[in-house]
């Protein structure tokens, strides 16, 4: 049930990037769908179980995997500066083209 | 040596960073230990640590904090490919060394030579995925650096922002997939390193290959590629074209020599993407689309055989970067205008050596990786890969018939000659690498190849006015031709 909600996630994001005419809405879409693989790799971390892995007697052997959560935290940072770096694009871009378009400013700047 | 490797990874970042925050100096040493100064040391280091590569004897590998952590593999194959990368980002630093371009644009550079370099030497997805990741800024940084500096009409500025853009969301939606594959490898391996695809499910290697064709430019998930390194300003293009896209490819071939599944699949999209590359570029009426559709089709010669992979990487990295920056050197961008118009002579013979290099004729390191390749090739690519050498040829005659005459003024930059001669050099003295070659059927064979390329480029090509759709290298489709590609890998995968 879980899989199937954030598998849903990523395409529901996927199809926004396709979809979506604005180019704003588009790098929504796109962080929408990075949510949906960060969710994947925690869910992919929980499979063990759920607790911190923290020696501690009440929870012995049901540790979440860091592994996978310590590489979605890269990742996470990575993301979240590339969207900020689309952003400011976007900012600039928005000068010449307010609407911003994607097809139009595609043909805009057309060779 | 590990801590030669480990210093040797650090150092491009550690100078890149730095370098920004070195005062300028007019003093005698500051004027000769500028930025231009450092970020060409680092390329020599580069040069000197694929040397030593070159001489191990077997392959190097570390797993760096147990079994979790980083992995890192260093063989020749690795070494070829660092090898260019140096060459080609030294040549670039050469060719901007009087372009008074700002230190953002040598800290890009460099960080840029460093991830590059992460991305030929590890061995897990992850950091793959890190050093995919830091390129995709540093170009997208760099393709929208004459936006910074102010001078050009707004709307040049505002384009080629638009190509960066365009560049980061095709190759950031692209880590996406990749990196779910990386999490469902995990899923079932638990592992990240490259050794856990061994019967990983379907879907993740499917995911995973999708992420490094698109960002390797092959086959239609490449196309993205044309635009972007045509767009760009000129050593711009020839970095990109010259290792950027590798950075993809490399990972591609090492998968494929670690892996049995996954060999024949890249060996396909090689033949693929050598054929659709070169069909583009027979027909392409600009130099620099041309020279960027020509990139498609290399890197499938690259996959094609990925047991000489190195090689022919290092010999296309070399010609490329010096295709581009020489044909940022000529007048215009038209072949048409070309043709009316004589070029001068010295950047003509430069061309023509490069073309010479890249059609494979003797005496120049092309001869050697192209009948390298061929050699290695499965029979049934074998008729393709041919099919795309003569493409290859066609298209760089068109180079070559240029109308030439002695050059009347100065018209090439400063830092033009140096570079270009540094990669033709590299070129010549790549040849001896692989001295076996010269034997007579093989001496003859590139050269009927490409004597029939001629024939056909004047009889036929010259006269054709062809023009090839564009569509589906518009944004939207690009996006759609990853789901594309998707089901088709998954059905290779399946297969």
């Amino acid at each position: 049930m879980l899989y199937a909600c954030v598998y849903a996630t990523i395409l529901l994001g996927f199809f926004g990037i396709l979809l979506k005419e604005n180019l704003v809405m588009k790098i929504i879409a796109m962080d929408v769908m990075s949510t949906g693989v960060i969710a994947l790799f925690v869910l992919v971390a929980a499979k063990g179980g759920v607790y911190t892995p923290i020696l501690a007697p009440r929870t012995a052997g049901n540790y979440a995997d860091p592994v996978p959560q310590a590489v979605i935290l890269t990742a996470i940072v990575i993301g979240f500066s590339i969207q900020a770096l689309m952003l400011v694009a976007v900012m600039k871009l928005a000068r010449d083209n307010p609407t911003l378009e994607t097809r139009a400013i595609e043909q805009e700047y057309r060779p | 040596m590990m801590l030669w490797t480990m210093l040797w990874i650090a150092l491009p970042f550690l100078v890149g960073f730095s370098i920004y925050l070195l005062p300028q100096s007019d003093r005698p040493w500051g004027r000769v230990l500028d930025h231009r100064m450092f970020a060409l040391v680092v390329t020599l280091v580069s040069m000197a640590y694929a040397m030593v590569l070159f001489g191990q004897p077997a392959p190097l590998s570390w797993h760096l904090l147990d079994n979790f952590g980083v992995t890192l593999v260093a063989d020749s194959l690795s070494a070829f490919f660092i090898l260019t990368n140096a060459l080609v980002t030294a040549a670039v630093i050469l060719y901007c060394w009087h372009s008074g371009k700002t230190t953002f644009f040598y800290t890009q550079a460099i960080v840029l030579h460093g991830s590059v370099n992460a991305a030929f030497i590890c061995a897990d997805l992850i950091s793959l995925y890190v050093a995919l990741e830091v390129i995709g800024i540093a170009t997208f940084l760099l393709i929208a650096y004459p936006r910074s500096d102010g001078q050009g009409p707004a709307s040049r500025g505002h384009r080629s922002l638009w190509v960066a853009l365009r560049y980061l969301f095709v190759s950031n939606t692209a880590m996406l997939f990749y990196l779910m594959g990386a999490a469902l490898v995990y899923q079932t391996r638990q592992s990240f390193a490259f050794e856990a695809l061994e019967g990983a499910p379907i879907e993740a290697l499917a995911l995973l290959l999708l992420g490094l064709l698109t960002k390797g430019g092959i086959f239609i998930s490449g196309l993205w590629l044309p635009l972007t390194h045509s767009e760009s300003e000129t050593p711009v293009s020839a970095l990109m074209s010259g290792v950027v896209v590798k950075a993809g490819v490399f990972p591609l071939v090492r998968l494929a020599l670690m892996l049995e599944d996954i060999d024949p699949i890249v060996r396909v999209f090689g033949a693929g993407t050598a054929l659709l590359g070169v069909a583009y570029a027979m027909f392409e009426k600009d130099t620099k689309r041309m020279l960027a559709f020509h990139t498609v089709s290399q890197m499938g010669f690259v996959l094609a055989a990925p047991e000489v992979g190195g090689f022919y990487a290092l010999t296309h990295g070399l010609v490329k970067a010096a295709l581009f920056l020489s044909a940022g050197a000529l007048p215009s961008r038209s072949f048409k205008t070309l043709h009316e118009q004589p070029i001068p002579t010295p950047i003509w013979i430069a061309l023509v050596i490069a073309s010479f290099s890249i059609s494979g004729f003797p005496l120049l390191s092309g001869f050697g990786a192209k009948v390298l390749t061929m050699k290695n090739l499965l029979p049934w690519q074998v008729i393709a890969m041919n099919v795309a050498a003569l493409g290859t040829a066609i298209s760089f005659a068109k180079f070559i018939f240029l109308p030439h005459a002695p050059a009347t003024t100065q018209a090439t930059k400063p830092g033009f000659w140096p570079a270009v001669l540094l990669l033709l050099a590299g070129l010549v003295v790549a040849n001896v690498a692989y001295y076996d070659a010269y034997s007579l059927a093989n001496i003859v064979k590139p050269l009927a190849i490409i004597a029939l390329g001629w024939l056909v480029y004047r009889l036929i090509i010259q006269r054709l006015v062809v023009k090839l759709p564009q569509v589906l290298e518009e944004f939207e489709h690009l996006i759609g031709v990853m789901s594309v590609m998707l089901m088709v890998l998954f059905g290779m995968v399946l297969a």
